[in-house]
């Protein structure tokens, strides 16, 4: 880490969340697929997801996965348009904005699920 | 790994063409899949917020019909790369020894290999029933 502004952090949280959603994506692919193995196989993975720590895990990688899409769209805007690099400082906290909101939204919808006797 | 701000720095950076491949792969997937898993979010997560989504019968109901295997299987082959490619950058950034980075990289391709033949054939078992 360097003494950067705006711009370190875009790139610490880039990398950040970029791992959390490759690590989602392997325990989603071998829980998704463990469905071909039998229905039973399938049932007792999924039993363990229903303890609260993933639950809160689902929001934080769906506000990663928002962030990394938002923010890697700056990166492309960055790469290839003048006017991407001008503003790229307000690009960051448009990204951050709307990563919380979706974040705050994802938050109340799988509180909402649990609520209502549902997994999440 | 490439930091560079456009194409032509990225073309002058890198030390081989499979490397400037890989700078163009990350923008054109990274791109393709903010579509993909944001529709997919949506799809599985907030349009069918009332029911549980991830039940086996729903899971079966979805993954039995060609166009989720189709669009579900290409979020499995860009992620999986884009994602292996942006751990690569890390390994090779943060990884204190040759030795070190190798293993760790050989261990993570052998585990997204395997993953990435189990989440196929997962994809690939149902068929719809009538």
């Amino acid at each position: 880490m360097y003494k950067g502004r705006e711009g370190q952090w875009a790139f610490f949280l880039h990398r950040f969340s970029g791992l959390a959603i490759l690590f989602y994506l392997m325990i989603h692919v071998f829980s998704i697929g463990s469905a071909a193995i039998s229905e039973d196989f399938y049932n007792t993975i999924h039993g363990v997801y229903k303890s609260p720590i993933f639950s809160l895990g689902l929001v934080l990688v769906a506000s990663g996965v928002l962030y990394h899409a938002l923010n890697g769209l700056r990166i492309i805007a960055m790469d290839m348009f003048g006017w991407g690099v001008k503003i790229q400082r307000e690009l960051w906290y448009v990204t951050m904005f709307l990563t919380v909101l979706g974040g705050l939204l994802t938050l109340v919808l799988t509180g909402m699920r649990i609520l209502n006797g549902g997994e999440a | 790994m490439i930091r560079a701000k456009t194409y032509q720095n990225a073309k002058v950076q890198a030390r081989s063409n499979p490397e400037l491949a890989w700078w163009v792969f990350m923008r054109v997937s990274g791109l393709v899949l903010v579509f993909l898993v944001l529709g997919h979010i949506y799809m599985t997560f907030i349009a069918q917020n009332d029911i549980a989504s991830s039940e086996y019968s729903v899971v079966i109901n979805k993954l039995s019909q060609p166009v989720w295997k189709f669009y579900d299987w290409l979020i499995l082959a860009l992620a999986g790369l884009h994602g292996l490619n942006g751990a690569r950058y890390s390994i090779e950034d943060y990884g204190k020894t040759q030795q070190a980075r190798f293993w760790i990289k050989t261990t993570l391709y052998t585990v997204a290999g395997a993953l990435f033949i189990w989440g196929s054939i997962g994809l690939f078992t149902f068929n719809k029933i009538a």
